[in-house]
C-alpha cells in the first residue's frame, strides 16, 4: 500500500442518479477507488467510470441520497477498489462491499485483491469433469453439477429456488476431505428473511465455518450490488487457487444486479440494448460467471450457482438470455410443476448441464448414465407432448403406447423428481430411479440405450 | 520596463535560489523521516512484544476457556482478543506519538509532510492546517515554501498537517492520523504474524 | 514518424489522446506508462479515438501513447498450427509464462517460435522471376501440414536469388533475395499482413465441391461447398458450439481455424484438451495438427474481441493460399457484434437497430466476403477455400434481431437451431423446415458422381416425407393421431424413424459422432425403401401395427450407432432382413 493517499476535491459538477461528476481533477485514474465525503464528515466509496478533460465520473455505490454540490467531496484513493482476505474470512459476515458485518474487527489480510479479478487463461484452464454428489436425483441425474462449472438456476418470483440453493450448498458433498470444501454466499438485493434462511440452514447442517457471507439485502443501497459479486468471487478464487479449497459459490438474486447496472448506464445516457438493459450486459454479467473454473496445477476449484428469477418467467428476457448463453447449462424452475406442489419443481426440458457428459460414465457415476438419461429426457419430453394432446382429444384418442408414456411421466414427477428437501440420495439410488422410469416402456421403444446396458439394468415387470 | 527586468531577474534568482533550497531540504527531509521511521521501529517492536505477549496469554487463556464451545465461536473470540491487542498497540504508538516531541527532527518530517503535499496538488498556493501543538513548527518552515500560509483555526489531530488549495478545490489529508489510517492494515498483520493466528 | 501523444480521456476499453496527429486510422500503438496494445479507430484534429485490446483499469490521462507506425497485423508462417491465440495473435500459453494463470497486461510476445528451425526445401531457383504470392520452397510444419513458404503478396516482385539450399533454418534466416531495380529485398520463412486486408488472389471459382462434415444433417440435408458461407443462429442450449465442435473436428478441409469470439472459456480448454487426442478419419493423425485457436473468451477485453475474427480470417486465407481448403468456425460472430455496438457507443455514434452502429451490415458483408474457392495469387497455380461458419447468438431466440437478419443476406447456408427441438434432446436440433442450403444444386453432381447417382432423387423423397410429417402434425395436434388414415399414420411413422435413425445424431458416441457420406447414403436409403415397402404392404392390406413392429425398425434406428463406418456390408444385411421381415408380414390381414 502506498502512503501517499489521496487527495480530496470538494468542486462538484454534477449528481444525476448515482453519479458524481468531479470538475478539476487532474491526477485520477480509470476505475480507482473513491471515497465520497458529505459535509457531515458521513464517508461512502465509489470508483472512476470515466475521466478525462479534468472530469471524473463516480459512481457512488451506496447511492447519492442526501449529497449536496457544495457539501460533498471526492477522494481520489489511488488504488482500485481490493478486497482483504485470508484464511480467517471462513464462518464470518460482511456486507454487500465486503466490510464486516457480524460485529468482529476487519478480517487480517493475507492479502489484498483488486475485486475485478483478472481472466484466466483459457490456456491455463483446467477442464472440469469431477462429478458432484448434491444428492438432488433431477440433478444428479440429469444434469450433473460438475467442480469448475457455472450452473445458474432460472426461476421466478415466489419459488422454491432458495430451498434448492441451500439443499445444494448442504449436500454437495465432494470427494475428499471436508475441510477442503467451502461455500461462499452472496445475497443481492433479496429480502432478509431469504438471507437468514441461507445462513440458518448453513448453520444447522455445521457449514457455516466452512461458509463465508455476503449480504446486500432488500433494503441496502442498490449500487452497492454491482460490488457484492466480486467481492464474494475474489473471496472464492482466494479460498479456491491460494487455499486449495473447493468451492461452492451461490448468488442470489442476479436480476437484482442487472438492474444496478441499468440504472447506472442510464444515468450516463447510454445508448440501450434491450429493455433497456445496457449493451454490454453480456460481457459484464461474463466478468463474473467466467471467475468460476479449474486451473491447471492447483488444486481447489470455484463452482458457482447463481441464481436469477425471470421477470415474468420469461427466459427469453436479456438477464436469463445473457446468462444461459454465458454458463455452462442452466436449471430452470417450472411454475406449472410448482403450482402442483412439486419439489424440486424442475423443468428438465428446459434445463441442461453443459458439462454432465464429462462429469459422468465409468469411473465417477456409472458407464449407463449419459444413456440412460438422454432416454428419460427423451421420454418424459414424449409424455409430455402425449399429455397435451389428452387434454385435447381425451385419453380415448390416444394408441397403447402413448398411455404408457402417459404413466411414466406422472411415475417421473413423483417418485424421481419429488424428493424432500432434507433428502440426500446417492448416484445409486438416482440411476434406479432412471432405470425404474425407462422400464415402464417396452424394450423396442428404447432407441437411446445400448443394448447391452438395456439387458443389464432394464427392470421386467 | 528595464526596472522591471532587474526585479524579474532578483526574483528568478531568490526563486532558484529557494528552490534548490526546497529541494534540498525535502531530500534530507525525506532522509531524516526515513531514519527516524528506520529508528522508531525498533523501539515499536518492543513495545509491541511486551503488549503481545501479555495479549498471546490472553488469548491462550480464551481459547482454554471455550474448549468445548463451537469452533467458530472460540475462533471468532480469538479475534475479538486479537483485535484488543492490536488496538491497545495503536493507543500505545498514538500516546508516544501525540506527545513526542516537537524539536529538532520533527520540523523534518513537517517539511516532508508539505513538500509531499504540494507535490501531489500540483499547486504551491496552499493553506495549512494544524493543530496548536504543532502549529509553532509549521510556522518555522513556512517561510521556506512561498505561496504557503498558516490557517488562523487548529483541529484536533495527533500531528502533521491538513493542506488545501488556496481556491478550495483540493485538500490532502497529510496528517500523521492519516497516514497511520493508513498503514493500520499492514500493521495489524504484522502484529497478528506474532501471535500465530489469523493468517 | 510515429505519433507521440497524451492520453486525455479514458472511458472502458475506449481511451482519447491528443498530440496524435501524425497517427493513421488502424495504426497500432502502445497506450499509458504499462505499454497496452491500442488501435486508432478514429481521428479528429489532433486527438485519437483508440480501442484498447486489454484492461485500462489504472490508466491515467497525462500518460503517453505512441504509435508503431503499424497497422494491426498478424505474423505468417510455420508454427501458427496448434496455437491457441488471444484476438491480437497473442500466444496465451506465452502469455502464461509471463503472468501465470490469469491474463496480465502489457505484455508483448512472439506470434510463433522464432527460433525453431524448420526443414527447408526450395522449389524454386536462383534467377527466377518471381511475384507476390510466389512459392519458393515448403516446411514440414506438422505432420499433417506441408507449409508453402510464400513472398508476401505485397511484394513488388523481382528476380530470386541467394537463395539457401535444402536444409534447417529459423525463420529470421534470410532464405533468399529478390532484386529489382537496383533494390535488394530479404525473403524470410514469415511476413506479416494487416488483418483488415483481404489477401489478394488471382481468381474466384464457383464453389461446387462440398465440404463434407459427417454430420448428417448438414452433409445430406443442408450442405455447405468449400469456399461457402453459412450461419449457425440459435438460442442458448441448442447445441450450437457442440455443432460447431464437430465441424471443426470432422470437417475434410485441411486446416482449421476455430474463433471463440465472446464465447466460454472451458470451450475452447475443451478443444485443447480433446482435439490432440482425437484422430483425423482421413490421415489417422491428432486434430490438433491441423487446428488453430483464435480465443476472446467473453471476459477478456472487449477490443480484442473485435479483432480476433479479422485474426483468425487471415490466417485462414493465408493457408488457403497455399493451396489447401480451410474451415474458419467463428463462435459468435453476435459477441463480434456487440463489440463493435461497445465501441460504437463510446464514439457516441448515432445508433441503427438496438444500439448497433449502422455499418453492423456491411462489416458483416466485408466479413463473409472473405470466403471463397479461389487460384492464388502467384506461382506455381494452386486452388484453395475459405469456408465461413459464423454463428449468431440471437437474443431471446428472435431470429429477427439485427445481427440474424444481416447474417442471413450474406450467407447461403443457413442452419436454424432450434430450441424446442433441443428440449427433446433431438441433436443435432437443425430444424429441418427452417434451415436451407443454396448450394444443393452445385454439389449434387459430386454426390451423384462420387456415392449414387440416385442422391438426389432419395434425398428430394426424404425430404419430402419430413415436409408431409410437418402437415400432417397440424391435425394430429387437433384431432390426435387416431384420427388418420394408415397411409398418412405411415408417413408419421416413418418420420419419426428419420428423424431418430438419420437426422438425430449423437457427438459423444464413438461410432455415431462421424458419419461417412456412403453410409449417410445408405441410411437414408433404407429409410425411403421402408416407407415404399411399407406403403406397399398397406395396400395390400397389411395392418400398419404389424409394420411397425417390424424387428429391422429398431435396428434402423440404431444402425447409426451400432454400424461403422467400414461396416458397410452390415447395412447390406439389414436391406435383406427389411426384405425379408416385409415378405413376412405380406398379406396378413388386419389383426383385431
Amino acid at each position: 500500500m502506498t502512503v501517499e493517499g489521496g487527495v480530496q476535491y470538494s468542486k462538484i459538477a454534477e449528481i444525476k442518479g448515482p453519479l458524481v461528476v468531479v470538475d478539476d481533477v487532474d491526477n485520477a485514474a480509470f476505475d480507482e477507488l473513491v471515497e465520497i465525503e458529505t459535509t457531515e464528515g458521513e464517508r461512502r466509496l465509489g470508483k472512476v467510470l470515466e475521466v478525462g478533460n479534468g472530469k471524473a465520473i463516480v459512481q457512488v455505490f451506496e447511492g447519492t441520497t442526501g449529497l449536496s454540490i457544495s457539501g460533498t467531496s471526492a477522494k481520489f484513493v489511488g488504488k482500485v477498489m481490493e478486497m482483504p482476505v485470508s484464511k480467517e474470512v471462513l464462518g464470518r459476515v460482511f456486507d454487500g462491499l465486503g466490510r464486516p458485518k457480524d460485529g468482529l474487527p476487519d478480517p487480517i489480510a493475507d492479502k489484498f485483491v483488486d475485486i475485478n479479478g483478472e481472466p484466466m487463461n483459457p490456456e491455463q484452464r483446467e477442464y472440469p469433469k469431477d462429478f458432484i454428489q448434491t444428492g438432488v436425483s433431477v440433478i444428479d441425474g440429469l444434469m450433473t453439477l460438475v467442480r469448475g462449472q457455472k450452473l445458474p438456476i432460472f426461476s421466478g418470483s415466489g419459488m422454491s429456488h432458495n430451498l434448492l440453493a441451500a439443499q445444494i450448498a448442504r449436500q454437495a458433498s465432494v470427494v475428499g476431505k471436508q475441510d477442503d470444501f467451502a461455500v461462499v454466499f452472496a445475497a443481492i438485493g433479496v429480502q432478509y428473511s431469504e438471507a437468514e434462511y441461507f445462513r440458518r440452514s448453513l448453520e444447522e447442517s455445521g457449514a457455516l465455518k466452512r461458509s463465508v457471507l455476503f449480504l446486500n439485502t432488500a433494503d441496502d443501497p442498490a449500487i452497492e450490488r454491482i460490488i457484492t459479486p466480486r467481492v464474494a468471487l475474489t473471496v472464492a478464487e482466494y479460498l479456491a487457487f491460494d487455499l486449495g479449497m473447493h468451492v461452492l459459490v451461490v448468488i442470489t438474486d442476479m436480476t437484482n444486479y442487472a438492474e444496478a447496472l441499468r440504472e447506472i448506464s442510464a444515468a450516463r445516457e447510454e445508448v440501450p440494448g434491450r429493455k433497456g438493459y445496457p449493451g454490454y450486459l453480456y460481457t459484464d454479467l461474463s466478468t463474473l460467471y467466467e471467475r468460476a473454473g479449474k486451473l491447471n496445477g492447483r488444486k481447489g476449484s470455484v463452482t458457482q450457482v447463481p441464481i436469477l428469477s425471470m421477470p415474468s418467467d420469461d427466459i427469453t428476457h436479456p438477464i436469463p438470455d445473457l446468462t444461459g448463453y454465458i454458463t455452462e447449462g442452466q436449471i430452470v424452475v417450472g411454475r406449472d410443476l410448482f403450482r402442483q406442489g412439486v419439489y424440486p419443481p424442475i423443468n428438465i426440458l428446459s434445463s441442461l448441464s453443459r458439462l454432465m457428459k464429462d462429469g459422468i460414465g465409468e469411473g465417477s457415476t456409472r458407464d449407463d448414465h449419459s444413456e440412460v438419461s438422454n432416454q428419460v429426457y427423451d421420454a418424459y419430453s414424449r409424455s409430455q407432448e402425449v399429455r397435451a394432446l389428452a387434454g385435447i382429444v381425451g385419453k380415448a384418442g390416444l394408441t397403447e403406447i402413448d398411455l404408457k408414456y402417459l404413466e411414466l411421466g406422472d411415475t417421473f414427477e413423483n417418485e424421481f423428481l419429488t424428493q424432500a428437501t432434507d433428502e440426500n440420495r446417492t448416484i445409486e439410488e438416482t440411476l434406479a430411479l432412471m432405470w425404474k422410469i425407462v422400464s415402464k416402456l417396452p424394450k423396442n421403444e428404447i432407441t437411446k440405450i445400448k443394448d447391452k446396458h438395456v439387458e443389464k439394468y432394464y427392470q421386467e415387470k | 520596463m528595464a526596472s522591471n527586468s532587474a526585479l524579474e531577474s532578483t526574483i528568478d534568482k531568490i526563486l532558484k535560489d529557494t528552490e534548490q533550497g526546497i529541494l534540498a531540504n525535502i531530500k534530507s527531509g525525506l532522509d531524516d523521516s526515513q531514519q527516524n521511521l528506520d529508528a522508531a521501529i525498533p523501539r515499536l517492536e518492543s513495545e509491541y512484544d511486551k503488549i503481545i505477549s501479555d495479549g498471546k496469554k490472553e488469548a491462550d487463556k480464551i481459547e482454554k476457556q471455550i474448549t468445548g464451545s463451537s469452533d467458530i465461536e472460540a475462533r471468532n473470540k480469538q479475534l475479538m482478543a486479537l483485535e484488543e491487542a492490536v488496538d491497545k498497540v495503536f493507543s500505545t504508538a498514538l500516546d508516544q506519538i501525540a506527545n513526542a516531541d516537537r524539536s529538532g527532527d520533527y520540523s523534518n518530517l513537517i517539511k516532508t509532510l508539505i513538500g509531499e503535499a504540494t507535490q501531489i496538488l500540483g499547486t504551491s498556493e496552499i493553506l495549512i492546517s494544524t493543530n496548536t501543538k504543532d502549529r509553532d513548527v509549521v510556522q518555522s518552515v513556512l517561510s521556506q515554501f512561498t505561496g504557503a500560509e498558516l490557517s488562523s483555526e487548529t483541529f484536533d489531530c495527533l500531528g502533521g498537517i491538513m493542506v488545501k488549495s488556496k481556491d478550495g478545490t483540493m485538500t490532502f489529508d497529510n496528517t500523521l492520523d492519516a497516514r497511520i489510517e493508513r498503514l493500520k492494515p499492514l500493521i495489524r498483520k504484522e502484529i497478528a504474524a506474532k501471535f500465530g493466528v489469523g493468517i | 514518424m510515429a505519433a507521440q501523444g497524451r492520453i486525455v480521456w479514458v472511458s472502458g476499453p475506449a481511451v482519447r489522446a491528443d498530440g496524435m496527429s501524425d497517427a493513421k486510422m488502424y495504426e497500432t500503438v502502445t497506450v499509458g506508462d504499462s505499454k497496452l496494445v491500442g488501435e486508432v479507430i478514429r481521428l479528429t484534429g489532433d486527438v485519437a479515438f483508440i480501442q484498447v485490446y486489454e484492461s485500462t483499469s489504472g490508466l491515467k490521462p497525462g500518460e503517453p501513447v505512441v504509435g508503431t507506425g503499424n497497422p494491426l497485423s498478424v505474423l505468417l508462417g510455420p508454427g501458427i498450427i496448434g496455437q491457441l491465440y488471444d484476438g491480437i495473435q497473442r500466444p496465451l500459453r506465452e502469455l502464461s509464462k509471463a503472468s501465470g494463470s490469469f491474463i496480465g497486461r502489457g505484455i508483448t510476445t512472439s506470434a510463433v517460435d522464432m527460433t525453431k528451425k524448420y526443414h527447408f526445401v526450395p522449389t524454386a531457383s536462383n534467377g527466377d522471376e518471381v511475384a507476390g504470392g510466389n512459392i519458393i520452397g515448403t516446411v514440414q510444419e506438422t505432420d499433417l501440414i506441408e507449409h508453402s513458404i510464400m513472398i508476401s503478396p505485397d511484394h513488388k516482385g523481382g528476380k530470386l536469388s541467394n537463395l539457401v539450399s535444402e536444409g534447417d533454418y529459423d525463420l529470421e534466416t534470410v532464405l533468399a533475395t529478390t532484386e529489382k531495380d537496383g533494390q535488394s529485398v530479404d525473403i524470410k520463412m514469415y511476413h506479416k499482413w494487416p488483418v483488415r486486408k483481404p489477401r489478394p488472389y488471382n481468381k474466384r471459382h464457383d464453389p461446387t465441391v462440398p465440404l463434407l462434415t459427417g454430420q448428417r444433417v448438414i452433409d445430406t440435408f443442408f450442405p455447405i461447398a468449400k469456399g461457402g458461407t453459412g450461419s449457425i443462429p440459435g438460442a442458448f442450449g441448442t447445441g450450437k458450439t457442440v455443432t460447431l465442435h464437430q465441424i471443426a473436428k470432422w470437417a475434410d478441409s485441411q486446416v482449421v481455424v476455430y474463433i471463440g469470439c465472446g464465447e466460454r472459456g472451458n470451450e475452447m480448454t475443451e478443444v485443447l484438451v480433446e482435439f490432440p487426442h482425437l484422430k483425423d478419419p482421413r490421415s489417422g493423425k491428432p486434430l490438433m495438427d491441423r487446428t488453430v485457436l483464435v480465443a476472446n473468451t467473453s471476459n477478456m477485453p472487449v477490443a480484442a474481441r473485435e479483432a480476433s475474427i479479422y485474426t483468425g480470417v487471415t490466417i485462414a486465407e493465408y493457408y488457403r493460399d497455399m493451396g489447401k481448403d480451410v474451415v474458419l468456425v467463428a463462435d459468435s460472430t453476435s459477441r463480434w457484434a456487440e463489440s463493435l455496438r461497445e465501441m460504437s457507443g463510446r464514439l457516441e455514434e448515432m445508433p441503427a437497430e438496438e444500439g448497433y452502429p449502422s455499418y453492423l451490415a456491411s462489416r458483416l458483408a466485408e466479413f463473409y466476403e472473405r470466403a471463397g474457392r479461389v487460384q492464388a495469387a502467384g506461382s506455381p497455380d494452386r486452388n484453395g477455400s475459405v469456408t465461413l461458419i459464423g454463428a449468431v447468438s440471437p437474443s431471446g431466440g428472435d431470429f429477427t434481431e439485427p445481427v440474424t437478419t444481416h447474417t442471413m443476406r450474406f450467407i447461403k447456408t443457413f442452419w436454424a437451431l432450434d430450441a424446442k427441438l433441443a428440449y427433446s434432446r433431438h441433436y443435432p436440433s437443425i430444424n429441418w423446415m427452417n434451415s436451407y442450403s443454396g448450394y444443393l444444386a452445385d454439389i449434387a453432381k459430386w454426390w451423384s458422381e462420387n456415392i449414387s447417382e440416385d442422391w438426389f432423387k432419395i434425398r428430394s423423397e426424404t425430404y419430402g416425407i419430413l415436409q408431409r410429417e410437418d402437415t400432417l402434425k397440424e391435425i394430429v395436434r387437433l384431432l390426435g393421431p387416431e384420427a388418420l388414415p394408415d397411409e398418412e399414420k405411415l408417413i408419421l411413422e416413418v418420420a419419426r424413424m428419420v428423424k431418430i435413425g438419420l437426422l438425430q445424431q449423437n457427438s459423444f458416441d464413438d461410432v455415431d459422432t462421424y458419419c461417412s457420406p456412403e453410409k449417410q447414403f445408405k441410411l437414408m436409403k433404407l429409410l425411403v425403401d421402408f416407407y415404399q415397402k411399407g406403403q406397399q404392404a398397406l395396400k395390400e392390406g397389411t395392418a400398419l401395427s404389424d409394420i411397425r413392429e417390424l424387428g429391422v425398425v429398431s435396428s434402423l434406428l440404431k444402425a447409426r450407432m451400432d454400424i461403422k463406418d467400414d461396416e458397410m456390408p452390415k447395412l447390406e444385411q439389414l436391406d435383406k432382413d427389411m426384405q425379408e421381415q416385409f415378405k413376412s408380414i405380406s398379406g396378413v390381414k388386419v389383426s383385431n
